[in-house]
């Protein structure tokens, strides 16, 4: 069952008020005084408060858009989730499932309906003046991960004669960890967000492919090779470039390709552009951190290497490998972020022919309404570097 | 918002927030502490004065209601500043509220990098020597060009001396596939893997239209000196699996406009470099559809490769343990010699093929390798080849 869609909200909302209303009408009823009743009294009290607090936590969730299932939640899929990895490919690499209208009206998260896709055809029909968001699943050709409930937004200009011929730039963006690629969507309000800077003139038309940073969720796989496990890092940098370039009229050169992620996807975003200037030439990482963390439910991220962790170190790359031809905007918060000085830190070591840029802001927390507000100015960064 | 972007000062930070934030905001401990208080307050009344609200009456209704909620929302709030607390997620009551947020700018954090243009990397190949190919023959003809080139690695920082082999009108022809051939003996004059011998025969079989003209590249597989067997990425140390998968095919897409892979790229392993024909052709970042090598089971790197001590890294160094657990890559096998190893080609599935030939002996052995691998660039990715 969805935990984001909002049944499980109701059933808990009106558990909790059902709850408050009984214990107000059998209040009477406990009002004898006897310890009995005291205890009685605390019992009734206490699970009207778990039912509350579970409706509270149910809503939360529902609006940060960290985990869609009960299983995401609690971890029971991942054993199935890694065997999966293994499933021989087929010859679809993409699948377009859903087609929506970009906007404020938040994207109809079904997971559950993935599994009847239809192949994709990109109709140049009624694209209206705002693009079209197309739900995709991104299937590996060489690792076999399947990207899960992906979104391809698709700009207006991609329907319109003058760009029949035009290839556009691609900005493969992440979601933290744990997240829904939907919340890019309604939660960033990326694609309304590329809409309407776009009509504005203020950034160039360009494709934007938004997907879970962990394929695998709720496996936290950090975007790594994971050594005799999932293979994340080729996934992202290099099957779903390749599925992208196969299916719509987008650049092959690492001068129109760039990444963007917020917390994790922001860690991503540093990492795939400098492990493959080949494929990325800029990144934009929202919050993000630079050092190789361990992911949770991932035992042997680094498959006991601590040399292999420390290669998936943006710091550490800056130090000892030659510096990647990228450029990096780097964001954080004056107040409010434990990111900062690993940010600054990161900062300090970029030389060229990698170059870095810092947006900070005075303050704000590890949230979407600190990403909302950094997001087009670092749009608008990462579009004067793709073309 | 200004998103000018403008040189960052050195050593000084603009717009420091409040630290005054951290204790009085939505994220302090002062505030979780007084709601807890008020919770626990409100419990012991509402227990304690339980009894008195049990008369009839509205008046002592709504007071239930009043005292329930107000019991509920301070223990709500509690939960709420403590996950706070823990994710950060608001730092301040603006930042909560989405109120008073002065605008951020885009600062360039090294002098001179303010401008917008795109970051551009140099071609990493530098021209040691060059020379004709002549094609034998009653009268001889010219059969290209053969280069003695340093590739410098833009992500692995490794330097490798190699040779290319360009043919006839390589300058005029639209991009071109590209044929890497791995082996010992690329510096090696005499042999039947040296660059010279290999170049003509690329020529003479170009000349011959047995196969497509297609750009062909000579390395050694000790790249990075000897802890590079077998090109693999070694943790921490020399990179020659990205040289080899990254710097090597966007140098010749940069330098000599070779086609973008994978499609049109094919890798030979010669003598001392079957393994990394492999091994890169079987990667998932693989940038290889074609590869051919003599045939074996390769279930670890070459000579001291496995002398990292990661289990996990290592298992998967093994070929067999590749064709069992990964997907079957998109690429068509050769196994250029006698008896094809059974393990490996049982393990074989579609969309991969493995092909096995019995070349003739002697200095001509090459040209038959190149046949099937010229073959194998012009088809369609996964359509031509047979066995498996």
């Amino acid at each position: 069952m969805s935990l984001t869609s909002g049944t499980p909200l109701a059933v808990a909302i009106l558990a909790a008020a059902g709850s408050l209303a009984a214990i107000v009408w059998a209040w009477p009823r406990l009002a004898r005084p006897r310890p009995g009743y005291l205890a009685a009294r605390l019992a009734v009290i206490a699970v009207s408060q778990l039912l509350v607090t579970a409706a509270f936590l149910i809503w939360l969730n529902s609006y940060f858009s960290f985990y869609a299932t009960w299983g995401q939640l609690t971890g029971a899929s991942a054993g199935t989730a890694v065997a999966a990895q293994a499933a021989p490919g087929t010859a679809a690499h993409l699948v377009v499932i859903d087609r929506s209208q970009p906007g404020p009206a938040p994207v109809q998260r079904r997971a559950e309906a993935l599994g009847a896709g239809t192949e994709v055809v990109p109709r140049p029909a009624a694209p209206g003046t705002a693009g079209r968001l197309l739900q995709v699943v991104i299937k590996g050709e060489r690792t076999g991960l399947s990207s899960g409930p992906g979104y391809v937004y698709l700009p207006p200009q991609y329907f319109q004669r003058a760009y029949a011929r035009a290839r556009f730039p691609v900005v493969l963006t992440l979601t933290g960890y744990p997240g829904q690629a939907a919340s890019i969507v309604d939660r960033l309000a990326l694609p309304a967000t590329v809409a309407r800077l776009i009509a504005a003139g203020r950034i160039r038309p360009a494709v934007f492919v938004m997907l879970n940073v962990s394929p695998l969720f709720p496996l936290d796989t950090e975007c790594t090779d994971v050594p005799g496990g999932p293979q994340v890092e080729s996934f992202l940098a290099q099957d779903v470039p390749r599925a992208i370039e196969q299916t719509f009229r987008v650049t092959a050169s690492p001068a129109g390709w760039g990444t963007l992620g917020y917390s994790t996807g922001g860690y991503c975003a540093a990492k795939l552009a400098m492990m493959y200037p080949d494929r990325f030439s800029a990144a934009v990482s929202m919050a993000g951190y630079y050092q190789a963390i361990p992911g949770q439910y991932v035992p042997h991220l680094w498959g006991g290497s601590k040399g292999y962790r420390l290669e998936n170190s943006p710091d550490w790359r800056l130090r000892h490998l030659p510096a990647p031809p990228v450029s990096v905007l780097a964001t954080s918060s004056w107040v409010g972020e434990k990111t900062l000085p690993g940010t600054l830190a990161f900062l300090r070591e970029i030389h060229p022919p990698m170059r870095g840029y810092s947006l900070i802001i005075r303050q704000g927390g590890h949230n979407f309404r600190t990403w909302d507000r950094e997001l087009p100015p670092g749009l608008v960064w990462l579009s004067r570097r793709l073309s | 918002m200004n998103t000018r972007d403008r040189d960052w000062p050195r050593g000084r930070w603009p717009g420091r927030g409040r630290e005054g934030e951290r204790r009085v905001g939505p994220r302090g401990m002062p505030l979780l502490v007084l709601l807890a208080v008020l919770a626990g307050a409100l419990l012991a009344g509402t227990l304690w004065l339980w009894p008195v609200l049990a008369r009839r009456g509205v008046g002592f209704v709504a007071l239930r209601i009043a005292l329930l909620v107000a019991l509920q929302a301070s223990v709500i709030g509690a939960v709420f500043v403590w996950v706070n607390r823990v994710n950060e997620f608001y730092v301040s009551w603006s930042d909560l509220l989405g109120t008073n947020h002065p605008a951020a700018q885009v600062a360039a954090v090294a002098p001179g990098a303010a401008h917008d243009a795109a970051v551009s990397a140099g071609p990493g190949v530098q021209t040691l020597a060059s020379r004709q190919v002549v094609l034998p023959g009653a009268r001889p003809r010219p059969g290209g060009r053969l280069e003695k080139v340093r590739f410098d690695g833009t992500v692995s920082g490794i330097a490798a001396t190699g040779y290319v082999y360009l043919p006839p009108r390589h300058s005029t022809a639209s991009r071109l596939p590209v044929i890497v051939v791995i082996s010992g003996q690329a510096g090696n004059g005499a042999a039947s893997y040296g660059a010279a011998r290999v170049a003509a025969a690329a020529a003479a079989q170009i000349a011959a239209r047995r196969m497509p003209p297609a750009i062909v590249a000579m390395l050694p597989p000790a790249v990075a000196g000897r802890a590079s067997w077998g090109c693999l990425d070694s943790p921490a140390g020399p990179q020659a699996g990205t040289f080899f998968s990254q710097d090597l095919p966007l140098a010749l897409v940069r330098a000599y406009r070779a086609v973008p892979g994978p499609s049109g790229w094919a890798v030979l392993g010669g003598p001392g470099g079957g393994y990394c024909a492999l091994q890169l052709a079987t990667a998932p970042s693989g940038q290889f559809r074609v590869a051919a090598a003599a045939p074996g089971t390769y279930t670890a790197p070459p000579g001291a490769g496995g002398t990292v001590a990661a289990p996990g890294l290592r298992r998967q160094d093994s070929m067999l343990w590749r064709l069992q657990h990964w997907p079957p890559p998109p690429v068509q096998v050769l196994f250029t010699g006698a008896g094809g190893p059974r393990r490996f080609v049982a393990l074989v599935r579609p969309p991969m093929t493995v092909t096995t030939a019995r070349p003739a002996a002697g200095p001509a052995s090459l040209a038959p390798v190149l046949d099937w691998i010229g073959h194998a660039l012009a088809a369609a990715p996964g359509a031509a080849g047979s066995g498996g």
